[in-house]
This record gives C-alpha cells, structure tokens and sequence, in this order.
C-alpha cells in the first residue's frame, strides 16, 4: 500500500539522523558521519493526535549497519519488524503470537530510502536532495521537506541532538497542527558488531 | 462449436452458483412477544464519550493486506476516527457528524479514494453504534437464537444477536435483504455497564470483499470533554 509504504520513508528519515547527525552544524558532518559504522538504541515513540485524549505510546528496538542494514522493531503494544539487507526490504507483524510477512510494500519508495541512507552516511548532508536544513540552535536542527509529494506527508522534523556527537535525545515529526509523533531514544550503542541475522530473520 | 458452447454454459453455471452460494438473505424472525430483548441489544455500545485504539489487520479477498493503528473517539453527536501507521504516519483522519455531514482533515493516497471515508464510517458505525432512527424489533430465528432487528426507513436491515457464544454479533442486510457486513466480537469485559470486546472481527461481502480483524489496544471513558 502506498500510504504505509511512504510512513516507513519517514520511519527512516528518523532512523538516518539517528545514526549521522553531527553535534555542531554542518561543517562536522562527514568527520561525523565517518566515524559509524552501526548504531543501536531503544526508543519511545508517541503518537500525538488531537482527537486523543492520551498519546499512542509504542516501545521498540532500532539497530543500523552500514551500508544500508537496518532492523527496526516495535515491541509494544504489537509486534512489527521492518528489516532491511542488501536491498531488500521486509515487514512481518505478529499476528496471534506468530510473525506474518506483509505483501504489498512499494520497492520503488524503498529504493528511494536506501538512496537516502547512502547519501547521508557518505556525509552528504546540507546538500539533502529531500529537506531544508536550520540549525536553530545548538541542540536542534529542523528539517523542512523541500518537495510537494513528501510535505503531503510532514511539515517540518525537529531533532534534539544529544551531548555526544553525532547521537539522537529524540525526533519529533510533526503532521500538522497537533498531530505529532515524538521518538525518544535510549541506550544508544555505537560501532558495535552485529551478526547479519540481526536484518535478515525476524 | 458444441464444446465451446459446454464450457461457456458450464462457467456460466458455476459462476451463478458461486454467486448464488456467496449470498446470503435475510433470515426470518419469529416475534418473541415483548422488548425486553432490545434494551438488552444497546448494552454491546457505548454510549457517552469514549476512545478506543485498536490494531487492525486488513485483508482482501486476494489475501493482501496490512496493520494499521485505529482511533475512534466518540463523544455523543460527532465520531472521530483516524488510520495510523505503526510507525506512527497518520494515514487519514476524519470527524464525521450525526447528520451523516463530515470532514476529512487528513488522507493520504490510497486513502483519498472516493468513497472510502463513507465506507470507513460505515463500519465504524457498524461496530460502535447502534442503528439509529430505525424501528426496533426483538424475536428469534428459526433456531431459536434471540436477535433485536434494527429496520432504517430505506429498508437496510441489522441483526444484533443477543445470547450468543461471542458477546457481539452484528448482521448488517442490505435493503434488498443480502448479507454486506458481519461483525463478531469475542472476549467482552465490562467497562461501567458496557461490554467491550477485546477482539472484533468485521467482514464485508460483494466484490470488493474484505476482513479487519481488530484487536483493542486501549479503551477509555472520558470524563471530560473532547474537543
């Protein structure tokens, strides 16, 4: 499906600053951008609309490895794995306590995504093809989509960069008026060895 | 050619029984001889202000499909209901209004397709809303299950079973008396006086067929206003 198909560009929108996002401007980018080889982290992730009286709150697990691996994992309140190796995109969801692969995800938005990932760990930041960069102030960067197709989907990311380089506090992509979703992350590991099965079985 | 024309007529056949099979009428209902059964038929909605958020697998007939988040906010004269991704993308977002008037505040391809907010409202209906503005009728089929049988004034029909082995079970009949959407849920638990079910399972019939298989993440009885 197309919609949920574009939701997880952004889902790895957030994942690439996640793992490449120097502390201070541009300038530092590709020393900062050299520097990792995987990240991992825990995250929090609230879904605010203005129709909810409380915010969706989902738990999970994230874990990148150059070039181009990614395991992104809801743990709560369901299971959803989104795995990405070699190319190769796939989503399984838990259905009745068993893991279901979902059919239906466009290659086509997945390649742009991987296209976007490279980009990024090459340090190729400012030059973003897909945003706007403002640095406003030493801990936050907005990025605002430059393009028709993706603005239908956000208006602006804002990112709270952590005290040590090149790592995440959180990312919050915002919809529209009050409708966000807040990512927070923790237990953040850099450079760590990660055995491929980590992105290629559920 | 006489077998070209066999295997026309032969498809041709199968083709209406298939059809013929697929379709189900409305069934009889004998009178049970007072209203007591319909009060008992209101219990399965929630009446006041709620909010539910439900996983929803969707499937086709073809066996595609996917998981998204449901929110549905009810609160007395209007229905909010909006699709989120599990990562947490609003797919559409609309507010619908007891006049049948709505308002669609976000929707994304394919969820800009014509049509599908009407259709989303329907179910939505369907699950959390009794039929309104229809003459109520209670009785039993020719098996003896009590039924309350909700009759609109342009003749679509919706059966609410009561007493049966899955806590909610709706029937919903088009105006010609055919089968269009089956609602059962299973694994009520009271909430104030209203039963909840913590699975409902939703299946429409016709060409367009398809399943949401919804699971409750969360339901909450507002106090307050919405806004």
């Amino acid at each position: 499906m197309k919609g949920p198909a574009s939701g997880l560009i952004i889902l790895f929108f957030f994942f690439l600053w996640a793992g490449s996002v120097p502390a201070q401007g541009s300038a530092d980018l590709g020393e900062a951008s050299v520097r990792f080889r995987s990240v991992q982290a825990d995250f929090v992730q609230e879904k605010h609309l203005r129709i909810l009286a409380r915010p969706i709150v989902s738990r999970g697990r994230f874990v990148f490895q150059a070039p181009g691996n990614l395991r992104w994992e809801y743990q709560i309140p369901l299971q959803s794995i989104l795995l990405m190796h070699e190319g190769r995109v796939r989503k399984f969801t838990g259905h009745n306590g068993r893991l279901v692969e979902e059919k239906g995800l466009r290659p086509d938005a997945m390649q742009v995504v991987l296209g976007e990932i490279s980009n990024w760990l090459d340090g190729r930041f400012s030059d973003n093809a897909a945003f706007a960069t403002e640095f406003r102030d030493a801990q936050t960067i907005v990025l605002t989509p430059k393009k028709e197709g993706l603005r239908s989907f956000i208006s602006s990311i804002e990112l709270k960069l952590a005290d040590k380089a090149g790592l995440l506090d959180s990312v919050t992509l915002f919809e529209g008026p009050e409708s966000y979703t807040l990512i927070s992350f923790t237990n953040r590991a850099l450079n760590k060895e990660i055995p491929a099965t980590v992105f290629t079985s559920p | 050619m006489k077998p070209s024309l066999f295997c026309l007529s032969a498809t041709l056949f199968f083709l209406v029984s298939c059809a013929t099979e697929s379709r189900q009428h409305l069934p009889d209902l004998a009178p049970a001889g007072d209203r007591e059964g319909s009060q008992a038929c209101t219990d399965f909605f929630p009446s006041g202000k709620w909010q539910f958020v439900h996983s929803i697998v969707f499937t086709t007939k073809d066996g595609t499909g996917s998981t998204v988040i449901g929110v549905t906010s009810l609160n007395g004269t209007t229905i909010a209901s909006a699709l989120v991704t599990v990562e947490g993308m609003t797919l559409f977002a609309a507010e619908y209004r007891d006049d049948n008037s709505f308002e669609i505040q976000r929707a994304v391809p394919p969820f800009d397709r014509p049509g599908f907010a009407t259709g989303l409202i329907q179910d939505v209906r369907a699950v959390f809303q009794p039929s309104a503005g229809s003459a109520i009728r209670a009785g039993k089929l020719a098996d003896g299950t009590p039924v309350c049988r909700y009759t609109a004034a342009d003749g679509r029909v919706t059966d609410i079973v009561t007493g049966a082995e899955a806590c909610l079970q709706v029937k919903s009949y088009s105006s010609d008396q055919v089968l269009v959407r089956s609602i059962v849920g299973k694994s009520c638990r009271k909430i104030g006086s209203t039963l909840i079910p913590e699975y409902v399972e939703l299946k429409t019939f016709g060409h367009s067929a398809y399943t949401l298989k919804m699971t409750l993440i969360r339901a909450d009885q507002i106090q307050g206003g919405l806004q």
